[in-house]
This record gives C-alpha cells, structure tokens and sequence, in this order.
C-alpha cells in the first residue's frame, strides 16, 4: 500500500526543541498560513501564473502610458493611410512608425488596443466576480444554513439561472439596454462597461451559491457551530463570523477560476457584437474584426488571441495552485 | 503532473489551430472566362451560394430587397412591363413591354394606362392550361391592397396616400378586392386610372407584386386566397424558370396542402425551367442555364473560398472579402473573373434634424464638409467598391446632370476641417465662435450602427471626424435587422445619427430616391425609411418626445417632379431637388455612390448586370461548354 507523503508540521529549528539532538537544530512550527503560502510556492506554474497577471495588471494600468511612448492613441485613426492598403486591408508591424503588433482595418495602433483591452477584460472580470461573489455567497449562507422552504426555494433559483440560455439571453440585454442613452431599470443598467459587468455577474453567482450552499450544510453540524450557538450567538452572527470564515478558502479558489470564465463570456459577447461599447477596446471584438481577414492580416488574431489565451490559462493556474494549496489532502 | 498536462494540451491546441489556418486554399479556377463571338451555348447548372435568405419567403407583395427583386425580374415572374436584364450601356434601365404587347397607352391627362396582354402565354404547372387575361392582374393589384399581404412591401407605390404623389383610384379603400381604378375592359384589356399623373406609373408597373396570380374558381384572389402570410412558397409565375417541385402542386388543393419542395426556407431554392414559357414571347429573357441552385448560409469568407475552388459560380448578393479580391486583381489569369458595376445606390450617412445638435443646419453642413469620405470608402475596399459621393441621388437617375455637383467638396474626399469650422461659426451650438461646438448637445450624440464588417472600422472614422468640430459621438452596434433598422426607423428612440445605411433604387427613376427616403410618409416605425425624420409633422415629433417640432420638409420639391411625364423635364426637376436636398435641407451625407463587386468562377461565360435589379442578371449567364 502506498504512503501518502505529506508535508511535515513542523521543521529543525536551531533552538534545540521538539526532540532535536542536543546542540543541534530544533523544530519551529508553521501557522496554517505559512503552510498555506509554502505549498503555493512550490507551484511553479501557479507562480507563472501569478507573474504574468501582474505583468497584464500592469500593462493595463500603464496602457496610457504605454499609448504615449508609441505615440498612438487607442482610437486614433491619423495613421489610416500609412497602415492600411488602399484596398483596406490593414499593415502588419512597422518598428519605424512604431506599431509593433501591426494595424487593424481603421490603422489603430494594435499593441495600445491590446494594451487597454486588458484593461476591459480585467476591469469587466474582476467586477462581474466581485458581483457573482457578493450575490453567490450571500444565496449559499442563507440556503446552507436555514434548510428547508428557503433552501428549496434558494435551490429552485439556482436550478433556474443555471438552465437559462446565459449567452442568448446576455445578448438580449445588452442589447436592448445598450441602445438608448438611459439604458434599462430606470437607469440603473447604462450602456458601457458597467451594463456588461452586470450581465456577466448576473448569470455568474449560481456556481458560488451552490459551493457555498454545500460547505455551509456540512459545517453547519459542527461543534463550533453548536459553542457559538450555546454561547447565544444569533443566525446571522454564526453565518458571518463562524460559517463564513470556514467556507472562505473554497470561494477564493472558485473566484479564482471564475475571473477567467467572465474574462471569456465578455470576450463572447464583444465577439458578437455586443458588449463593451464600440470606442472601447475589447479582445473579444478585435477578434471579431480579425475575423475573415486572419489568413492575410494574422496580427490582428494573433496578438488579442495569445493574450486571451494566457490571461485565462494564467488564472487558471493560480487558481488551481490556491486550490492544491488550500486543501491538506491533495497528493503531492 | 496534472499541470503540465494542462499546458501540453493547451499549447498542442494552439499548435492546431495555428496549423489549421495556416495557408489559404489551393485556388483550382483558371482561365479568362470570355464570350463567345456567336450564340452562348445553353444548359447546365448555375450554382449560387447566398449569406441569408430573402426577407418575406419569395412572396411578390412583401418583398422589399434587392436579393428578390433579380429572381423575380430573370426567372420566376413576368409582369406587363419589365426590363432587358442588362446593364446600363444595353439599356438595361429601359422600360420593355414583357407580358403587355407594347408600352401602355396613356390618356391625354395622364390619369388612364391602358394595357394589352400578350395572347397564348401560360402559366408554369400546374396551372400550365391556364392562359393569363386580364383580370389575373387587377387579382395582383387586389392582393397589393391588402395590407395584411403586402405588410413591409411597397404598396405606397399604389396607394394615392403613399406619398409617392398619387395612386390607383380606389386602392385605399379596396383593402384586398380590386379597385375601382382597375378595369378589366376583355381578357386581354386592362385599364388603370390614378388619382393624379404620375410619370413613373409604369415603372411600378415592372414589380415583382403586379405579376399576375392565376385563377381558382371565383375567389377574389385566385390561386393566393389562403395564403396571406405565405404566398411565396406556392408561387406559381410565367417567367422562364419556376421553383423545382411546383408542378406538383395541386391547383384544387387546400391553402394547407404541402408547399413547393424546391424552395426551403433559410436552406436552399432550386430553380427549373419552366416547361410552359415560350422564348419567342420574352425577347428579355435569354434563360441560358438550364437549373440554378442556390444555398443558403455561411460566411462571405467561406463562400468566397468556394467559388475559389469551384464548388459554387458566384456568391449572389454578397461582398467578396478583401484579401480574395486582392488575391483575383493581382492574378492575370483570374482578373476577369472580377466584376465591379455602378449599382446605382448610394451609401450615406443619415442625421436625425429633430435631435440636437442636428437640428441646426449648419451643424449638418459642417458634418458634410468635415467627414472623411475616402477614409470611409477605403475600410469598404478602395476605389472598387465606388466614387465619392457629393449629392444624394445618383447621376444616372438624373441624366449625369449633377455629375460635378459636390456643394461640400473636400480635397480627395478626406474632409475639409476648415470649411467645417467655419459652417461651425454660424450654428447655435457654437458659443464662443471658436468653430467647435461647444454645447453640452454635441457630447454623448447618440449614434446607431451595424456592427458587422467594415462598419466598426468606419466608425472609428466617424468619430475623429466629427471630434474635429467638437461634437462627440456615442456609437453603439448591433445587428443589423434586428438591431440597427429598428432603432433608426423608430423616432422614440432618438438616435441623432445612423451613419450604416444606404438607399438602392427600386426601378430606374429618381423617384424612388424621394419619397421612400426623405418624404414624410416613409417616417416609420411600421414605415420606411426616412431616418432623418424630413417633414415630420410637429406632432409626431411631439408623440416621439422631441422638444424640436418644426424641421423642413421636402414632400412639395418631390411632388412637383412626380407629376412629369418621363422625359428631360422630369429628369431636370429631380436634378434640381437633389439640390434641394443637400444645400435646403442637409439631412444627409452622402459618402459613395456604391459599385457592386462579384467575383465569379470561370465557368461563368458571360457576366452581364442587371442594372434595373441591382444584380448579376441570372438569365443572361451562361456556362462554359453549355455547364458540361
């Protein structure tokens, strides 16, 4: 029968403790946290990961930065004639203009668009989480923990969200509340970023509901539970400080592959022709524009594409690193 | 372990991606399709591909696009009048007498049109016994008045309260039976009276919806009783091809008996000869190919690939991509098999003159000099696709009169940011006199646009533009049909710019460049397609929550040419309200005058245009070898 390797609880310390040999190294113990951090260290590739989402982070928060170096504006359309065709088909890199990743069909700078799309992608994904997260763990709690008609109801709810036609139905919405100046709900979703944050989040939240709902089922039966209890702790008490705290590490890591699902859905709908407004770059619609002249025009596919690719591949990798290194059981 | 597997599988995914678009398809066509000195040889197959369907399933009353309007015109029906199929240069915009004898005999008012119908023609099986008279048509016009039947289509060119400067007397009222107008004086004697004389009548005599209908019993509208929603796919005709599987329809049959086979919506439609059509009695229609089968679906990409490699002859109605075009225009041997026509169409951008700031005529004049046309016509494809436009009707609705009519000329038709300025000056919305706008009313300007190919990239044009003279646009796409027409026909919707439209005549008469799109019977929703909401009445603009209600109209320019007979007067009034147009009103920037762009396979012998349908003229193609 195999041995599972697990990782020592404690390490030779040099104050001689915990059954070191006299004189030599003792034994120093490591809070959870530490381990925690230990174990994702070891990740290679969840370091990978989280180096190259703080380069992206950076690129987008410097991307005006980097639009002034170049010289070129994200929607700057000056050098139409100098990077496109006369026929429209646009140039691919130029050092000497400085358009480094080539032109798209308008003569728009593609780095500074690859640039401030991440800035879409991120701010888009990190607020529809954040939306999915608030409304997720808020349904799971209170249907984990009250049982009964409110869990059945809660449940029903997600059951219900979950069997939605999400990408028709996002469609819908934007559009509609995408075409007039006040959008829809009396303002409350206006065209822009925010509309699709919101979308996106709205059809998010069921996959943290229904984690949160079964961590907070089992845990609710805990003698912790039962002390608070005992000590005269009210529902909400035990929900927010006693049940919340134990279910926190399964919705970072969920979040965490989450972002790269919301990162894509935005991608989608701008693909589509929806989305983020037309002025703001988007991955997904500089995928669409590539769309039909990639064989001639490979830049343009290229260089939105690969960052996609390796924004969410990155996000996955952290995520699964936050999971190996949350969970003790894992196999190492 | 499992990590790495994770970025094995995801690099070896994009490894066959990359390889899987990496080359372009082995192009198979050669050679330089020609005509033939003597006769084009007959039969074979035409095979066609077309992005989307036709609108309203082939039924000749609601259909309104120019995809119909050539298998109608070359195939499927014949109508008292019609045109040779040709292009301009072969008269292809000259009125022919089709199933009429000869042009119609017009009273010395010019209210009466009297027509006389062709002896022996037959309709396609099963109604192949039936000869067609007289009162198969004023059956078609009965149709047409039903507004049920002819929902979407064009029958404001019938109706006197249409817009278009009068009707057929009675067909308001007739609501689906035959106007009072409309006499059948003998079986092969048809009379029509209007309302007031219109020049143009018997070119609205040439649609697709006054091809007669056959008889069934005494029903009022024949062989179409029962299939108001539906008539297309029963559609029986006397032109020289029919839709495969029609004659087995039966003619006593219910209106629930099982459509034509050969037409599935959103699949395909077959075309077959029609057994019963008679060449010695349609000198318009040559009908070389024997069958012309046409699929529906894929991208233009995918089907450009596929007349590339032989699969189909042409993608009908479509715009070829940019790189194949490049490809065919940079190879000697495939040159020819590129064909670029005046379509007689105009691609513009339409201003909303009830919204802020366009409501100012010199901001509408200062968006006319400062907008880029050329940067626009280069994301369409370059000088192939068209000339700059400076006026709205094209030249040859107005006899080339207004050829170097350009009242906001720019150098190269890249902009002119000075004049801009200085129409700029002179608007309400410029305080200060700096040549900017400068009010709150030019930020956020609501802007309405397809977000198909090239529009995005136009819109980006746009807006450099129009900051030059300090106004800001707000764009949002969407899908064409369902997104874009709805909000720019609905005037609730207050977009002050729908920059992605454009306007193709319906028959060669600058008429149809009136009326239909700038008159104030075409505001919609429910009408079409005056977007700029001329002549609006104050108070639909107050029922659309303007607080703009008095904007100019054209309806008494264009009704003053309606009424001229066909000739150089008619032709010089639409020249001059073309002025009108664009220096009184400035409802609109013109920005192409839009060439049609085929590209064909080389079995295609002889490329000819139909320059009254707008199209690749599918009855005069030919096939190298007869198709064999």
């Amino acid at each position: 029968m195999a041995q599972v390797q697990s990782e020592p609880d404690v390490v030779a310390g040099d104050n001689g403790q915990l059954g070191g040999p006299p004189g030599g190294e003792g034994i120093v113990g490591r809070s959870p946290r530490e381990l925690i951090i230990r174990r994702f260290k070891r990740d290679k590739f969840a370091i990978g990961g989280i180096v190259f989402l703080v380069f992206m982070i950076l690129v987008a928060v410097f991307a005006p930065l980097i639009a002034n170096i170049v010289g070129h504006p994200p929607n700057d359309v000056k050098y139409l004639y100098q990077m496109t065709q006369p026929n429209g088909l646009p140039k691919g890199p130029n050092f000497a203009l400085k358009f480094y990743f080539g032109a798209d069909k308008a003569g728009r700078d593609l780095l500074v668009r690859v640039a401030y799309g991440a800035r879409t992608s991120l701010i888009v994904a990190f607020f529809a989480t954040g939306i999915a997260v608030v409304i997720g763990v808020a349904v799971g709690l209170v249907a984990g923990f009250y049982r009964g008609k409110i869990d059945t109801f809660l449940s029903r709810t997600i059951d219900v969200v979950f069997s939605l036609p999400i990408l028709l139905l996002s469609l819908g919405l934007v559009s509609a509340c995408g075409a007039t100046k006040d959008g829809c709900l009396f303002g409350l979703l206006k065209p822009g970023l925010l509309l699709v944050s919101y979308v996106i989040g709205l059809f998010s939240w069921p996959y943290i509901a229904r984690i949160v709902r079964g961590q907070v089922l089992s845990l609710r039966e805990k003698e912790f539970v039962e002390a608070a209890r005992a000590q005269g702790a009210g529902n909400l008490r035990i929900m927010f400080r006693e049940l919340l705290p134990n279910v926190a590490a399964p919705i970072i890591v969920y979040t965490t592959l989450i972002i790269p699902n919301n990162i894509l859905f935005e991608a989608a709908l701008s693909f589509l022709g929806v989305g983020v407004p037309d002025t703001t770059p988007s991955w997904g619609k500089m995928l669409n524009d590539a769309n039909g002249i990639f064989t001639v025009a490979w830049w343009m596919m290229l260089f939105p594409g690969l960052f996609l690719f390796l924004t969410t591949l990155a996000f996955n990798l952290v995520g699964d690193g936050l999971r190996d290194a949350l969970d003790p059981r894992t196999a190492r | 372990m499992n990590r790495l597997l994770k970025l094995v599988t995801a690099v070896a995914f994009v490894g066959m991606v990359a390889a899987a678009c990496g080359g372009s398809s082995t192009p198979t066509s050669t050679g330089t399709p020609s005509a033939s000195g003597g006769e084009l040889p007959h039969g074979g197959v035409l095979k066609m591909a077309i992005e989307a369907d036709v609108d309203k399933a082939f039924d000749p009353a609601k259909e309104y696009s120019t995809l119909s309007f050539e298998p109608f015109r070359c195939c499927l029906l014949r109508t008292l009048l019609s045109t040779n199929g040709q292009d301009a240069a072969h008269d292809g915009d000259v009125i022919q007498p089709d199933l009429a004898t000869d042009l119609p005999q017009v009273s010395a008012d010019g209210l009466t049109y009297v027509f006389t119908i062709q002896s022996g023609i037959h309709y396609a099986p099963p109604f192949d016994n039936v000869e067609v008279t007289a009162g198969d048509f004023a059956r078609a016009i009965a149709r047409e008045s039903d507004t049920s039947a002819s929902a979407n289509g064009y029958a404001f060119y019938y109706s006197p309260s249409g817009g278009t400067g009068g009707g057929i007397v009675g067909f308001d009222e007739a609501k689906g039976t035959v106007p009072s107008g409309v006499k059948v004086v003998d079986d092969h004697t048809l009379s029509i009276t209007l309302t007031a004389p219109l020049g143009d009548f018997p070119w609205r005599m040439t649609m697709a919806a006054m091809a007669p209908i056959p008889p069934v019993g005494d029903k009022v509208l024949g062989w179409a009783d029962g299939h108001t929603k539906d008539y297309g796919r029963y559609l029986v005709g006397t032109g020289p091809y029919m839709f495969k599987g029609t004659d087995a329809l039966d003619p006593n049959g219910p209106p629930t008996q099982d459509p034509i086979s050969g037409y599935v919506p959103g699949r395909s439609w077959t075309l077959v000869r029609n057994p019963s059509w008679d060449a010695a009695t349609d000198k318009n229609r040559p009908a070389y190919v024997d069958e012309i089968d046409v699929a529906i679906g894929g991208t233009a990409t995918v089907l450009a690939n596929e007349v590339d490699n032989g699969t189909i002859d042409i993608e009908f109605g479509g715009v070829p991509p940019a790189q194949q075009l490049a490809a065919y225009q940079a190879d000697p041997t495939k040159t020819a098999q590129v064909h670029a026509t005046p379509s007689d169409g105009i691609r513009y951008i339409a201003m909303n003159i009830a919204q802020p700031p366009f409501d100012d005529i010199h901001v509408r004049k200062a968006m006319n000099y400062v907008i880029n046309k050329d940067a626009l016509r280069r994301t369409r494809g370059g000088p192939l696709f068209g000339e700059i436009a400076g006026h709205f009707i094209v030249n040859s609705l107005t006899g080339d009169i207004n050829a170097s009519y350009d009242p906001y000329a720019s150098p190269n038709g890249e902009g002119d940011v000075t004049k801009a300025m200085a129409e700029m000056k002179l608007s309400k919305y410029d305080a200060n006199g700096d040549g900017v706008c400068d009010a709150p009313e030019c930020d956020g300007v609501l802007t309405i646009t397809d977000s198909a190919d090239p529009y995005p990239a136009q819109n980006a044009i746009l807006v450099d533009s129009a900051k030059k003279i300090g106004i800001n646009l707000d764009v949002r796409s969407g899908d064409r049909y369902t997104f874009m027409y709805d909000k720019c026909l609905d005037p609730s919707s207050h977009a002050a710019l729908c920059p992605s439209v454009g306007w193709f005549k319906d028959y060669p008469d600058a008429l149809t460049f009136g009326p239909p799109t700038l008159g104030s019977a075409a505001i919609g929703p429910g009408g079409c397609c005056n977007y700029s909401l001329v002549g609006g009445s104050p108070d639909l603009l107050k029922a659309a929550g303007y607080t703009v209600t008095d904007v100019p109209t054209l309806d008494p320019v264009f009704d003053k040419c309606t009424v001229l007979p066909v000739g150089q007067e008619r032709i010089q009034c639409w020249a001059d309200s073309d002025k009108a147009i664009m220096e009184d009103a400035v409802p609109v920037i013109p920005w192409l005058f839009d060439k049609d762009v085929d590209l064909t396979s080389s079995r295609i012998l002889n490329y000819t245009y139909d320059q009254a349908a707008g199209m690749m003229s599918l009855d005069h193609v030919a096939l190298v070898g007869g198709g064999a």
